[in-house]
C-alpha cells in the first residue's frame, strides 16, 4: 500500500460543503464584544484631531482603540512601515493616511449594531494631502514623499548586470522590443477577514483567525503590543483561500490589543467591501523589454525594465520584486542580461503577495517577448522555447547555476504534444485550429512557458518544523504529526497525512494532523505560499517520522515522539551586480490555449487549456488536478475579466459586482491537466511544490492564441471587450 | 443585511390580494417570485410597509395557446417554464430564445415573467421582448380590469402604467404576422450579468421578400426597454441585405443615447449596439425568409 499517489478523499470536504465546518468569523464566547474598523477612506490625509466624545457615548460601547493605545504602532510583514491605527500625535509617520484602507479607529461594542453607530459618530478632522495615483507620477520631482526613509518613492531597486548586453545585442540577427502592462488583482477567497481574540487560561492572548503562517502573525502581534513572544498566542481555525491574500495582518493585531484592553473575547468581521479595499493585491506591473537572437533562433541579449506598484505600503513588495527580477527573461538561458527593476510607493492600496508572486506579471512580458521573437524569425514558438529552455546548470541571470532537476524542455514537450504540435522534420508545428462558421470569430493556439520558486529566497533563513508521535503497542495504532503549515483550503494536511503514512508505512487513517496552533504545534512551519508547504512540511514530517520510526525500533518507551527540522540549502541576497544564489529549488510548468475572439464585441472565450506541470511526484494527484484547475481560471479571471480599478487612489470596484470574478459560464470549456513526474532531487519523496505554477504561463499562451487568431499583439491586461477592440483597431 | 421591518400578508385568492392592494396603496409590494425586490429590500434600497406575497394564487401562472398562433403566459409563471415549454418554442420563438440570457437557473427558477414586466428594469431583458413582440398586458384591480398595450406599459426606470392598486395578471402574446423573423442578442461582461447591451428583432417581410415591418428594441441603454424607431423605419420596403442592415443597425446605434458606468462608456455600448442590431436583424431575416 502507498500512501503516496492515491487520490484519497479529503478529510475535511463533507464538514465545508454542508456548512457545518467553523470558520473563524463562526466562532463564539460567552460575554463576547463585537468589533468594527473605521477606515480612512481617503488616499492620502493628516489627521489634525480625532473627537470621540459623541461615539464614546453610544450605549453598549466598551471601548474605542485608536492609535495612541498602540504600544508599538508599526507592522509589516518584511518592511515595519504600516501603523496600526492612524492618527494625530507625534509620530509623524502614524499621523498620515496613505490608502483608502488605512485604519482610524476600532469601536468595541456589546453589539455590532451599537459598534457600527459609534463610528458613525466619530469625528475625524483631514487635511487632504496631493495624491500619488502611479508610479509615474511617485517618481517625479516634487512628487509629494510617501515615506520619509524614501524620498524619491521609489522601496527598492534591483539592477542586474550579468555579461555585457553591447556586445550580446551586436551579435543578434534579430532584436524585438515590446512594452507591456498588467493589472492588479484581488484575491477575491471565499471567507472575508474575521477573527476572535481572547485572553486564554494561560493568561496569553489568543487570536483565532484566518491566515497563512501562524507563527508570524504571533510575532507580530508581539511586536505590536510589545509582549514577548510566548504572551501570544494564534489559532487558525478552517481558512476560506488564501492566494497570498492573508499573508498580511487583517484583523489579527487590533482584535488581540481589544481583548488585552478589555479582558473580554472581542470578535471582528470584515464586510466584502472592507476586504477588498483593507488588504494588498497583486501587483500592477509596466515593463519595457529588449531581447536579440540569432538568426537559428539562439537567444544572446535581454534587456529589461519593470516598474511595480507597490502601493501604500511595503508589504511583500522587495521580494515580489526580487522574483519578478530573476525571471525577467523567463526560463531561457541568456547569456548577456541587464535588468533594471523597481518597486515604488503610491497612494493605491498596498500591492503584495498573490499567487505567482511577481512571476505571472514578469512572463507575461518575457514571454510575450519570446512569442514575438518566434513570429519574428518565423520559427515555431515551440521550437524557438526549446533551443533556449535552461537546463540543469545553466547561468540564472543572477549568474548561479540552476539547482538540480530542471525540467523545463521536458514539460514543453508534454504540453506542445498534448495540444496537437507536431514535431517534422523542420522542427515543431504549431496545429491550426478549426476556424467557426461566423467571420467574425477568430480561433488561435498560443503557448507559453514559466519556471517558478519554491521557498523563499535571496537568503531568507527558510526552514520548517515537524514533531511526530508513534503510538501503539508492537504495532502502530496512531500517528499525531504536529505542524504548524495552515491549510489555507488547498488540502495541505491531507498531504502532510499521506507524507507521514508514506515515511511510516501505514494507512493514512492512522495519521491524525495537529496544526496551526502556535500553542500546541512545535516551531515555525513558515508561510503556506511560495508554493512551498508541500515541499517544506514534507520534508519536515518526513525527517520526523523517520527519526521516530528508528526510535520506535530501537527503544522500549511509548509513545515516542522526535522533532525534526528541515533546513534546504542556504539562498543569498542579490549583489550591486545582482548576482547571487536567489532558491534552492524550481518548478516547471508549460501552458497551450485554444481561444476565440469575437472581432466585433471584443470578447474572449477560452475553449481549452492544456497544462503541463512537473510536480515531482504527485502526493495526490485529484488535489493536484483541483490546484491545476483553479489556478487556470484564477489566471484567466486576471487575464481577461477582473479589473481592479483605481483613480486618484480611490477604489472604484469595491464589491463582487463592479469586480467581476469567472463564473462556472466564464470559465474554460476544457482544461486538461498533465502531471509531470520529473523527481525533485531534494523534494519530499521527490515531490515539488506547483501551486502557483498553472497560472504563469496562461496570460501569455492566451494573448499568443489571440495573435494565432488574428494576427495582433494584446501587450496590456486585462482583456477587456473595449481594450481589445482597440488594440484591433490600432493594429488592422 | 436584513429588510427593514414590514407587514406580510399571503391572501389566498386574487380577490383577497386586490384588496389588499387597494387597502395599502403606495405602502404596499407585491412579492412575486422576490428575485430583485428581496435585494433591493435587504439592501434597504426598497422598503415597503407591506407585502403582498402572490406566491399562493396557482390561477395566476400557467402558459396557454390564445387562438391562431397566439399565447397568454400568467404573471406568476416562474421563467424557467416558459423556458422550458414547447408551447413558448412554437408560438413565441423570441421569448424561448431570450429567457436563457436572463441571469440564471437558480434565479429562473424563482423569477417570474410579470415580475419581471412589473419591475422594468432598465437592464432586464423581458420587458424589450414584450414590446419588440406587441405584447399586451391584462392588468386588473378590485373592480375592474384593463389592457394595457406593452407601448404604453413601460414608462420609465422601475416605473410602468400600473397604478398601486393594480395587479398585472397576464401577458398576451399575439400571433406573428405570416413571414416573420425574430432574434435575441445581448453582450454581457460576464454570464449571466445585466448586458452592457441587448437587443431584441422582429422583421416581416412582404411576398414580394421586402421588408414590410420591423421592430428593434434595446435594453440597458436607457431607462427602459428603448425601441430605435427610425432605424426601423430604414428597412421598411427595402430588400434586406447586408448594406440595409448595417445601415439600420448604424441608425440605430445612433437613436439610442446609452449611459456609461464602470462596465462600459456609452461609446463602447453605442459601438455593440450597432454590432448586437445588425447581427440580430440579419438572423431575424433569415429567418423571415425561411418561411417564405
Amino acid at each position: 500500500m502507498r500512501a503516496i499517489g492515491s487520490s484519497l478523499p479529503r478529510g475535511d470536504a463533507v464538514g465545508k460543503v454542508v456548512g457545518a465546518t467553523p470558520y473563524s468569523g463562526d466562532l463564539s464566547m460567552p460575554g463576547m464584544l463585537h468589533a468594527v474598523t473605521l477606515f480612512a477612506r481617503r488616499p492620502h490625509a493628516r489627521i489634525l484631531a480625532l473627537d470621540l466624545g459623541e461615539a464614546g457615548r453610544v450605549p453598549g460601547v466598551v471601548c474605542i482603540l485608536t492609535a495612541a493605545d498602540v504600544p508599538h504602532n508599526r507592522f509589516g510583514l518584511n518592511v515595519p512601515d504600516q501603523p496600526v491605527l492612524c492618527g494625530p500625535g507625534d509620530d509623524e509617520h502614524a499621523s498620515r493616511v496613505r490608502f483608502v484602507g488605512d485604519k482610524v479607529a476600532v469601536v468595541v461594542a456589546e453589539t455590532v449594531e451599537a459598534a457600527e453607530r459609534a463610528r458613525a459618530l466619530i469625528r475625524v478632522e483631514y487635511e487632504a494631502l496631493p495624491v500619488v495615483p502611479n508610479p509615474v507620477a511617485a517618481r517625479q520631482t516634487g512628487a509629494p514623499v510617501l515615506h520619509a526613509a524614501h524620498p524619491d518613492n521609489v522601496l527598492l531597486h534591483y539592477r542586474v548586470r550579468k555579461g555585457d548586453t553591447l556586445a550580446g545585442f551586436a551579435q543578434a540577427d534579430v532584436v524585438v522590443e515590446g512594452e507591456y502592462s498588467v493589472g492588479g488583482q484581488e484575491h477575491a477567497f471565499l471567507q472575508p477577514e474575521a477573527g476572535l481574540a481572547w485572553l486564554d487560561e494561560e493568561g496569553r492572548v489568543a487570536v483565532a483567525c484566518a491566515g497563512q503562517w501562524a507563527h508570524e502573525e504571533q510575532e507580530q502581534i508581539a511586536h505590536a503590543l510589545r509582549l514577548p513572544d510566548e504572551r501570544v498566542r494564534v489559532i487558525h481555525p478552517a481558512i476560506g483561500g488564501a492566494f497570498g491574500g492573508r499573508e498580511d495582518i487583517s484583523v489579527q493585531i487590533v482584535l488581540a490589543l481589544a481583548a488585552q484592553k478589555t479582558g473580554r473575547p472581542v470578535k471582528m468581521v470584515w464586510t466584502r467591501e472592507e476586504s477588498i479595499i483593507g488588504h494588498h493585491k497583486r501587483h500592477p506591473m509596466t515593463y519595457r523589454c529588449r531581447t536579440g537572437a540569432t538568426r537559428d533562433g539562439r537567444l544572446v541579449a535581454a534587456e529589461v525594465e519593470l516598474v511595480s506598484d507597490c502601493g501604500a505600503y511595503a508589504s511583500t513588495s522587495t521580494k515580489v520584486l526580487g522574483n519578478a527580477t530573476i525571471m525577467a527573461v523567463g526560463p531561457y538561458d541568456i547569456p548577456h542580461v541587464s535588468i533594471d527593476a523597481y518597486t515604488v510607493y503610491t497612494n493605491n492600496v498596498p500591492s503584495g503577495a498573490f499567487r505567482g508572486f511577481g512571476a505571472p506579471q514578469s512572463h507575461f512580458a518575457a514571454e510575450s517577448q519570446m512569442n514575438k521573437l518566434a513570429a519574428a524569425l518565423g520559427m515555431d514558438p515551440v521550437e524557438l522555447r526549446l533551443k533556449n529552455a535552461l537546463r540543469d546548470g545553466s547561468l540564472q541571470v543572477t549568474q548561479a547555476p540552476m539547482p538540480a532537476g530542471v525540467s523545463m524542455d521536458h514539460v514543453i514537450e508534454q504540453c506542445a504534444e498534448s495540444i496537437g504540435w507536431r514535431r517534422t522534420a523542420q522542427g515543431w508545428q504549431r496545429p491550426a485550429a478549426a476556424q467557426p462558421d461566423s467571420p467574425w470569430l477568430r480561433r488561435g493556439i498560443g503557448f507559453a512557458a514559466a519556471f517558478k520558486n519554491i521557498g523563499f529566497s535571496f537568503g531568507y533563513r527558510e526552514h520548517c518544523w515537524a514533531t511526530v508521535e508513534i503510538h501503539g503497542g508492537g504495532d502502530i495504532d496512531r500517528v499525531v504529526v504536529r505542524c504548524a503549515g495552515s491549510d489555507v483550503g488547498q488540502g495541505a494536511h491531507l498531504a502532510f497525512q499521506q507524507i507521514a503514512a508514506e515515511a511510516l508505512g501505514i494507512e493514512a487513517e492512522k495519521v491524525e494532523i495537529v496544526s496551526a496552533d502556535t500553542a500546541t504545534t512545535p516551531g515555525s512551519s513558515g508561510s503556506a505560499s511560495a508554493s512551498r508547504m508541500t515541499f517544506m512540511a514534507g520534508n519536515a514530517i518526513r525527517g520526523a517520522a523517520e527519526k521516530a520510526l528508528a526510535m520506535w525500533r530501537d527503544e522500549e518507551d511509548r509513545p515516542v515522539i522526535a522533532t525534526y527540522e528541515f533546513n534546504p540549502p542556504a539562498t543569498t541576497p542579490m549583489d550591486d551586480m545582482g548576482r547571487s544564489t536567489p532558491n534552492f529549488t524550481y518548478g516547471y510548468v508549460a501552458e497551450a490555449v485554444e481561444a476565440e475572439i469575437d472581432t466585433e464585441t471584443g470578447e474572449v472565450r477560452v475553449r481549452r487549456v492544456v497544462c503541463a506541470d512537473d510536480v515531482g511526484r504527485a502526493v495526490n494527484p485529484q488535489q493536484v488536478t483541483g490546484q491545476i484547475e483553479g489556478a487556470v481560471v484564477q489566471a484567466q479571471g486576471w487575464a481577461t475579466i477582473e479589473n481592479f480599478v483605481q483613480r486618484d487612489g480611490l477604489v472604484l470596484t469595491p464589491h463582487l459586482s463592479t469586480y467581476l470574478i469567472p463564473t462556472v459560464r466564464d470559465i474554460p470549456d476544457r482544461v486538461d491537466s498533465i502531471i509531470v513526474e520529473v523527481p525533485d532531487p531534494l523534494g519530499p519523496f521527490g515531490a515539488r511544490g506547483m501551486a502557483e505554477m498553472p497560472f504563469i504561463p496562461f496570460a501569455p499562451a492566451l494573448t499568443a492564441a489571440l495573435h494565432d487568431a488574428t494576427g495582433v499583439w494584446f501587450d496590456h491586461l486585462p482583456l477587456t471587450p473595449v481594450r481589445v477592440l482597440e488594440t484591433l483597431d490600432e493594429q488592422a | 443585511m436584513k429588510p427593514a421591518p414590514f407587514e406580510y400578508y399571503v391572501p389566498r385568492s386574487l380577490d383577497e390580494a386586490l384588496a389588499l392592494l387597494a387597502e395599502h396603496g403606495y405602502d404596499a409590494k407585491p412579492l412575486a417570485g422576490g428575485q430583485s425586490l428581496v435585494p433591493a429590500m435587504n439592501f434597504r434600497l426598497a422598503q415597503p410597509a407591506v407585502l403582498v406575497d402572490l406566491n399562493n394564487l396557482a390561477d395566476l401562472a400557467g402558459i396557454m395557446a390564445d387562438g391562431e398562433g397566439g399565447l397568454r403566459i400568467g404573471a406568476m409563471t416562474r421563467q424557467r417554464a416558459v423556458e422550458r415549454s414547447p408551447l413558448v418554442a412554437q408560438r413565441a420563438p423570441l421569448l424561448a430564445e431570450t429567457l436563457p440570457y436572463i441571469a440564471h437557473p437558480q434565479i429562473r427558477n424563482r423569477g417570474t415573467v410579470g415580475g419581471s414586466l412589473a419591475h422594468n428594469d432598465p437592464a432586464a431583458e423581458l420587458p424589450a421582448v414584450a414590446l419588440a413582440l406587441d405584447a399586451r398586458m391584462r392588468v386588473r384591480k378590485q373592480d375592474g380590469e384593463r389592457v394595457v398595450a406593452a407601448s404604453d406599459f413601460f414608462l420609465g426606470i422601475f416605473t410602468t402604467a400600473l397604478e398601486p392598486d393594480e395587479l398585472l395578471t397576464e401577458i398576451v402574446f399575439p400571433p406573428l404576422p405570416p413571414r416573420s423573423g425574430v432574434a435575441f442578442e445581448e453582450m454581457a461582461r460576464r454570464h449571466g450579468d445585466y448586458a452592457l447591451v441587448g437587443c431584441a428583432a422582429r422583421v416581416t417581410l412582404a411576398e414580394n421578400g421586402k421588408v414590410s415591418d420591423s421592430r428593434l428594441v434595446f435594453f440597458s441603454v436607457g431607462d427602459g426597454p428603448v425601441q430605435a424607431v427610425a432605424a426601423a423605419k430604414t428597412l421598411r420596403g427595402q430588400r434586406p441585405g447586408p448594406a440595409a442592415m448595417r445601415a439600420s443597425a448604424e441608425a440605430a446605434s445612433q437613436e439610442i443615447d446609452p449611459p456609461s458606468d464602470i462596465h462600459a462608456s456609452a461609446d463602447f455600448r453605442r459601438h455593440l449596439a450597432q454590432v448586437l442590431a445588425r447581427r440580430a436583424l440579419t438572423r431575424a431575416v433569415d429567418r423571415a425568409s425561411a418561411l417564405r
